[in-house]
C-alpha cells in the first residue's frame, strides 16, 4: 500500500461544465478541465474564488447543478464520496477531520477497514486483523507518525494532525489524491518536513493541490490552475502563469 | 488496558452476581426487580449501539420494543408457535420495525432524527391503542402471555424464567461485546467520531447507520418479549414514548458509548424506582432530579467512575 506508485496507475480526472450554485450564488460557474494522470496540478486563486467548491464537486460532497465529472472515463458524477473513494479518489480537508477520541494508529486502521471490506466483519475483534494493522503501520510510516501510533488523536500537535490527515487520505492507495491546503496552520518550523512529505506521496498519482503558499505550489506543482469567481481564468506551467497579466491582475499581485 | 480490564472484571462480578441472586434473595418482589433489571439492561444495550457507539437519537425505541412484546404474544397464543421461535420472530420484527422507521428518519440527522422516530413511534402507539384493537386489545391490553416450555422446566416460577433470562442475556452481552469490539463496531464508532470524514475514507455511512439500528431494533423486540412474557401481559404502554425516553435515562445514567454503563443505568434506575415508590407516588420526579446532577457530575455516567483513573492519559486505547 505504500510502495511508491508508477505513474501509469494513476488516474486521470476530467471535469466537464462543472456548476454548483447556493440558492443564487454560483460558486463554481461552469469549470471543464482534464487533469492528466500522474501530473500534479495547483489550484490557486483569491478566497472565494470557488476551488474548495470545485473540490467538493469532484469528490462527491457539493451537488452539482450542471456538468460531470469522469474518472479514468467512467462516469463519476452520480456516485456518493464513499463510491469515489472506493473507486480510487482520496481526499483531504482543510479543517482537519480526524476521528477524535482514537488513537492516531487506530484512526488508520479505519481507514484500512473501510478499504479492504464492502461488508464491515462483525464475527470477529478488530484486533485480529493483521493485515488491517500492517496497512495502517505503513501509513503510519509514511507520514512519519510512527512513534505516536498509541497517542490519541486529540493530543496532537496541529503539525502531526495534519500530517495524520494526510495519511487517512492515503489508505487504499489512491490513483487520483484531492489536498485541500494540507499545509493550513503548520508552522515554519515544520514547513520542510510537510512539504517533505507532500513530495512523498504524491509521486505516481494525480494530484490537485489547493495551497495559499505560493512558493511551495510553484515548486511542486507541474500545472497550476487559476480560478476567479467560479471560473477556470488560466492554466500553464508555473513560469507560464507567473507570466500571465490576467493572473498577475487578478490574484498574484494582491497582497504580494 | 486497564479500562477494559476493569470493564470485564466488573462485567464478570455483575453476571456472577445476577447468577447468585436466586440462591441468596428468597423474595419474590427482588427476583422480580432483578429479572426487570436483566431484561431492561437488554433492551438499553441495544439502545446503545446505536446512541453511544453510532451517536444517534432515537425516540423511537418504544415502538421497537413494544412490537416484539406483541409479537411474541400473538406468535404463540394465536398462531401456536413456539416460545423460542417466538422470540427470534420478535426480534425479527423489532428489526424489520427499526428498518421501516431507517427508511424515513435516516433522510435526516440529529435532532430531527430524533423527532422522527418520535413522531412514527407514537404512530405506532396509536395504531396499536385504536386501529388495530381487534388484533393488540386496544388500551385494555392482552393478558396471559405465556411462558417458555421447554425441557419439562415450569418457567411459569419466577426464579426459573430468571434462569432463562440469565442465558439469553448472556448471549446478548457476549454477542454485543463482540460487535462493539470488530470492524462493524469500530465503523460505527468513526461514523459517530466524523461522519464526512468516515464516508470519505469510504464507508457506507448510512449503510452502517442502517444496519446498527437494525440489530438495536433486534434487541429491542427480544427485551420487549421477555418483558410481556414476565408480566404476562402486555399493553400499549410499552409502545408510549416514555418506554423511549425510560431507555434513555438509564442509558445516560449509566454511561452511554460502554458495555457496562447502560447496564448499571438500569440496575440503579429500577432499584430506586422500586425503592422510592415504596415511600412517594412522587418517585418519577425525584428520578428526574437524580438524573439532572447525574448529568452534570457525571457526564460519562456511572461507568465514567471506573474509567476515569485511566482517561486523559495519552496514548490510553479506550
Amino acid at each position: 500500500m505504500s510502495r511508491v506508485r508508477d505513474g501509469a496507475s494513476a488516474g486521470g480526472l476530467r471535469c466537464e461544465n462543472i456548476q454548483v450554485a447556493f440558492g443564487g450564488l454560483k460558486a463554481v460557474a461552469g469549470v471543464s478541465y482534464d487533469f492528466k494522470p500522474g501530473h500534479l496540478y495547483g489550484l490557486i486563486g483569491p478566497n472565494g474564488a470557488g476551488k474548495t467548491t470545485l473540490m467538493n464537486a469532484l469528490s462527491g460532497h457539493a451537488t452539482l447543478s450542471g456538468g460531470r465529472v469522469f474518472l479514468d472515463n467512467r462516469d463519476i458524477t452520480r456516485l456518493s464520496v464513499h463510491a469515489r473513494t472506493r473507486a480510487g479518489l482520496g481526499r483531504s480537508f482543510q479543517i482537519t477531520k480526524i476521528f477524535s477520541g482514537m488513537s492516531v494508529l487506530e484512526n488508520l486502521q479505519l481507514g484500512a477497514f473501510a478499504h479492504r471490506y464492502r461488508v464491515q466483519p462483525f464475527w470477529m475483534p478488530a484486533s485480529r486483523f493483521r493485515d488491517v494493522r500492517e496497512d495502517a503501520e505503513k501509513v503510519l510510516e509514511q507520514v512519519g507518525l510512527t512513534k505516536l501510533a498509541h497517542t490519541s488523536a486529540d493530543y496532537l500537535s496541529h503539525g502531526d494532525q495534519r500530517a495524520l490527515e494526510v495519511g487517512l487520505t492515503l489508505l487504499g492507495d489512491p490513483r487520483v489524491l484531492l489536498l485541500d491546503e494540507p499545509l493550513a496552520g503548520v508552522g515554519h518550523e515544520r514547513l520542510d518536513q510537510a512539504i517533505d512529505l507532500i513530495r512523498r506521496i504524491v509521486a505516481g498519482r494525480t494530484v490537485l493541490l489547493i495551497e495559499h503558499n505560493m512558493d511551495v505550489v510553484m515548486q511542486v506543482s507541474h500545472e497550476i490552475v487559476v480560478m476567479v469567481q467560479g471560473q477556470l481564468l488560466a492554466s500553464g506551467s508555473p513560469d507560464e502563469v507567473r507570466a500571465n497579466p490576467a493572473v498577475r491582475a487578478a490574484y498574484l499581485g494582491e497582497g504580494e | 488496558m486497564t479500562t477494559s480490564h476493569l470493564g470485564r472484571l466488573a462485567m464478570a462480578a455483575i453476571i456472577a452476581a445476577m447468577i447468585l441472586v436466586p440462591v441468596i434473595q428468597t423474595s419474590e418482589e427482588s427476583l422480580n426487580l432483578v429479572s426487570l433489571i436483566l431484561i431492561w439492561a437488554l433492551f438499553a444495550i441495544g439502545f446503545d449501539l446505536i446512541f453511544g457507539m453510532a451517536g444517534m437519537l432515537s425516540f423511537g425505541h418504544a415502538a421497537l420494543f413494544g412490537s416484539g412484546g406483541y409479537a411474541l404474544t400473538l406468535l404463540v397464543t394465536k398462531a401456536g408457535v413456539g416460545f423460542v421461535p417466538a422470540l427470534g420472530a420478535a426480534g425479527m420484527v423489532g428489526a424489520v420495525m427499526a428498518f421501516g422507521l431507517s427508511i424515513f428518519a435516516l433522510r435526516v440527522s440529529g435532532l430531527f432524527f430524533s423527532l422522527l422516530t418520535l413522531a412514527l413511534a407514537q404512530l405506532v402507539y396509536i395504531l396499536a391503542s385504536t386501529k388495530l384493537r381487534s388484533h393488540t386489545g386496544g388500551l385494555d391490553g392482552i393478558p396471559g402471555v405465556p411462558r417458555p416450555e421447554l425441557f419439562g422446566i415450569d418457567f411459569y416460577d419466577n426464579r426459573n424464567y430468571y434462569y432463562f433470562l440469565i442465558v439469553v442475556f448472556i448471549v446478548g452481552i457476549a454477542v454485543m461485546a463482540l460487535l462493539r469490539a470488530s470492524p462493524f463496531g469500530k465503523a460505527l464508532q468513526a461514523v459517530q467520531a466524523n461522519d464526512v470524514r468516515a464516508a470519505q475514507i469510504g464507508y457506507n455511512v448510512q449503510r452502517l447507520r442502517q444496519c446498527a439500528f437494525m440489530i438495536s431494533g433486534f434487541y429491542a423486540g427480544v427485551s420487549g418479549a421477555l418483558l410481556a412474557s414476565l408480566m404476562f401481559y402486555i399493553s400499549p404502554q410499552m409502545l408510549h414514548w416514555t418506554t423511549s425516553g425510560d431507555v434513555l435515562i438509564m442509558t445516560v445514567l449509566g454511561g452511554k458509548g460502554t458495555l457496562l454503563g447502560p447496564i448499571l443505568g438500569v440496575a440503579v434506575f429500577e432499584v430506586l424506582k422500586e425503592k422510592l415508590s415504596q415511600y412517594t407516588q412522587h418517585w418519577y420526579g425525584i428520578l428526574g432530579l437524580i438524573f439532572i446532577l447525574c448529568t452534570i457530575f457525571l457526564p460519562n455516567g456511572i461507568a465514567g467512575l471506573f474509567a476515569r483513573k485511566a482517561a486523559g492519559r495519552p496514548g490510553d486505547a479506550p
